[in-house]
């Protein structure tokens, strides 16, 4: 009985560890910046993109095994290179600003890196399926997987264990679980806030590069990327509570599956049920499976 | 009396730009085409040998003295910015009196929604790819003409081949995109089985929507249905992921696959596919074709497509090429029933009328309610030393008088009158060589 619905739910993961790296930076940020910020969908193309040419470049020069390389480095070079300048010349401006101005900023962010997108990668489609390819398959149930696709899953827990250790075991995580709780306290111990907003916000699009550049094997990296994933990674993000990584976790495996199930049994809904979920779970907690009211956690 | 003058001055503006512009009758400068194809987005792993094929066979005409010693001077539109952009587009073109042609559109929905603003503007416009059969089914446009086939003729071509090499099939499964060319084709593609092999199971239906990067699950949906077949109309971006990602899962060596658009991915991913898998070119425009390879102006065009771009042409890069050929034979036509005078749009739609001309890759001929006749190529993947990917083997090349029903027929209900005796009346896979 289990065995025939074990397709369904290694698809499920596989789609959800790929939501969860998206969907998580952006809850971050917004826990610690109070910013939703809609310019994160951009950082996940631009990883995507990044991790492409890097890959292809590398095995194109004979060096397939690199390429596992260029899925690292990229979010790397993206968060160096962005992190740090749009929090420090972009956003610090709108802290305790209207929300609707915060969006506003990002929303113009986001316009502007995906034309830039288009200026420097042009507007063709690229793929880079060599780290997939070089992984092989495994069966599981009489279906073939590609071994990439299990690896997602792994990585997605290790990285969930590994943010929630950064929070409550290293120096930096308590810092940004101070001024979480309370800014204004945490500046008055002495914190610097301005700086723990800019390693939050840089955390995020790391996360965002991240989750692009480990997508770009399987899948097809190509302008409008960026936005398809924000929708995506908005509704996940609400569902779990917006600034909960477990929230985050709990809803990207939700979505994950239910995008699965419509595919096996209901393939007319598979394009709403990410929403369908949403509204259900936003019509019994309006602040999603792990939000509250009152609720200044991460 | 100066309000009225300037009001007089405004009403004659305003009906300069309210009526549609007539082309001069005086030998232009310049012939201005509008050009519309997907240059961006997923789309445009398709759009693109399209355009590549125009700017080369534009270039090729000017340098031969251009249409009745007028060169043609091409404006790109990306079909990329959605519908609403397209039409202003179109607006914008056929408002300056240089444009005297559109070559428009790639995708169906832009075709559909293109179609009754050619006819208010006036605006001849041959379409250079849309396939969706809705275009001339209810409606008669006077100035818009298909200079290729629809989804009917394309997507029988397919059954019906299948039914050749695998007379046993009983399970099928379809995954084709998320919009009215992806739904036409299944229904398409159905009604034949159904009418030549009414026992005939569909076990799986897929409609992913249209620029999903990712078909994982699809996939995975796909192998636990157990179908015999898997029959998609997936294209472009769309069409390269899918291929990518189910081969190594081993989809195309459990079922036998239909790529029904598959000849434009080849040279991309073909290497990731086995022998046998279902290929076709929506029309007649496979560049390795007995009859492409007959004629030395194909060979040359396919010759400097190569040394241009780097690839071969594929099919859409045909489609586009035989429409501005095509166009050139209208003009052609046009300026002989003139007698040298430059045609205005009337004497064009006059010219394009019941128009058979050959074309790089075969015939085209214009019927009566514009649509276009184009034969079908329909073939299997196979290895050939001499390229770095697969070539269509086993190829047949159904006639488009069989394939495509008459003038005013509901297609569906034509298809469902076919006879399983057709399939020994067809040319068999393997024939056209």
């Amino acid at each position: 009985m289990l065995a025939n619905y074990a397709p369904l739910i290694v698809d499920g993961l596989a789609d959800a560890a790929l939501i969860f790296f998206v969907a998580v930076g952006l809850t971050l940020v917004f826990s610690v910046l109070h910013i939703l910020n809609v310019a994160h969908g951009s950082f996940y193309s631009l990883g995507a993109y990044l991790s492409v040419v890097i890959g292809s470049f590398v095995a194109g020069r004979g060096w397939p095994v690199l390429s596992f390389f260029a899925l690292v480095i990229s979010p790397f070079l993206v968060t160096v290179a962005l992190g740090p300048l749009i929090e420090r010349t972009l956003l610090r401006w709108t802290y305790g600003r209207p929300e609707a101005l915060q969006i506003l900023v990002t929303f113009g962010l986001f316009l502007i890196l995906e034309d830039a997108q288009k200026l420097i990668f042009g507007v063709q489609p690229y793929s880079q399926d060599t780290p997939m390819l070089l992984l092989g398959t495994s069966q599981i149930a009489g279906i073939v997987y590609l071994n990439y696709q299990l690896l997602l899953i792994g990585l997605a827990i290790v990285v969930a264990i590994g943010l929630r250790l950064l929070l409550k075991r290293t120096g930096i995580g308590k810092l940004i679980v101070a001024v979480v709780a309370d800014q204004e306290i945490a500046r008055a111990l002495g914190i610097d806030a301005s700086r723990v907003f800019m390693l939050a916000f840089s955390l995020g699009v790391f996360l965002a590069a991240l989750g692009g550049a480990l997508a770009s094997p399987t899948v097809g990296v190509s302008p409008g990327l960026g936005a398809e994933t924000i929708v995506l990674a908005f509704a996940v993000a609400a569902i779990g509570g917006l600034g909960q990584i477990e929230g985050a976790a709990l809803a990207a495996i939700l979505v994950g599956l239910a995008r699965s199930a419509a595919i096996y049994f209901m393939p007319e809904f598979q394009p709403v049920v990410p929403y369908l979920v949403m509204l259900a779970v936003l019509l019994v907690r309006p602040y999603g499976l792990f939000g509250s009211i009152g609720l200044r956690r991460v | 009396m100066t309000h009225l003058k300037i009001l007089a001055a405004a009403v004659a503006l305003l009906i300069q730009f309210a009526t549609p512009t007539v082309a001069q009758t005086s030998k232009p400068s310049d012939v201005g085409f509008g050009v519309f194809t997907f240059t961006s987005g997923p789309a445009a792993a398709y759009g693109m040998p399209g355009r590549n094929a125009a700017e080369l066979v534009i270039e090729q005409i000017n340098a031969s003295g251009g249409i009745g010693g007028v060169p043609i001077k091409p404006t790109y539109v990306d079909e990329g910015q959605g519908t609403e952009g397209v039409v202003a587009e179109f607006r914008r073109l056929a408002a300056d009196p240089v444009n005297q042609v559109m070559i428009a559109a790639l995708s169906s929905g832009n075709c559909l929604a293109l179609a009754p603003v050619a006819d208010q503007l006036q605006m001849p416009t041959f379409m250079w790819n849309c396939d969706t059969h809705q275009l001339f089914l209810k409606d008669r446009y006077k100035y818009v003409f298909r200079t290729n086939s629809s989804t009917v003729p394309e997507f029988i071509a397919s059954a019906l081949y299948l039914l050749s090499v695998k007379p046993d099939v009983k399970r099928i499964a379809i995954i084709d995109p998320d919009y009215a060319f992806g739904r036409d084709a299944a229904t398409i593609f159905k009604a034949t089985l159904k009418a030549l092999k009414p026992d005939v199971e569909v076990v799986a239906e897929l409609y992913p929507k249209l620029g999903s990067p990712s078909f994982n699950t699809e996939i995975s949906r796909l192998v636990t249905a157990q179908p015999d077949v898997i029959f998609s109309n997936l294209w472009g971006a769309d069409l390269e992921n899918f291929v990518r990602q189910a081969a190594p899962r081993e989809l195309f060596t459990r079922s036998t696959v239909i790529l029904a658009l598959g000849e434009s991915v080849l040279q991309r991913v073909g290497t990731l596919l086995p022998d046998g898998v279902i290929i076709g070119v929506i029309g007649d425009g496979w560049w390795m074709s007995p009859d492409a390879q007959s004629k030395p102006q194909t060979r040359q065009f396919v010759e400097n497509y190569r040394k241009r771009f780097d690839e071969y042409p594929v099919f859409p890069s045909f489609k586009m090429a035989n429409t501005i050929y095509a166009v050139k034979v209208v003009y052609e036509k046009a300026l002989a029933n003139t007698k040298g005078r430059w045609p205005t749009r009337d004497d064009l739609v006059a010219a394009a009328k019941n128009l058979k001309t050959e074309t790089l890759t075969g015939t085209l001929a214009l019927r009566d309610d514009h649509d276009g006749l184009v034969d079908q190529i329909v073939g299997e993947t196979t290895k050939d030393s001499r390229f770095p990917f697969p070539i269509m083997g086993n190829m047949v090349r159904y006639p488009a008088s069989l394939v495509t029903p008459p003038v005013g027929v509901d297609p569906i209900a034509w298809i469902a009158k076919m006879k399983p005796s057709i399939l020994a009346t067809l040319p068999k896979p393997g024939s056209y060589k």
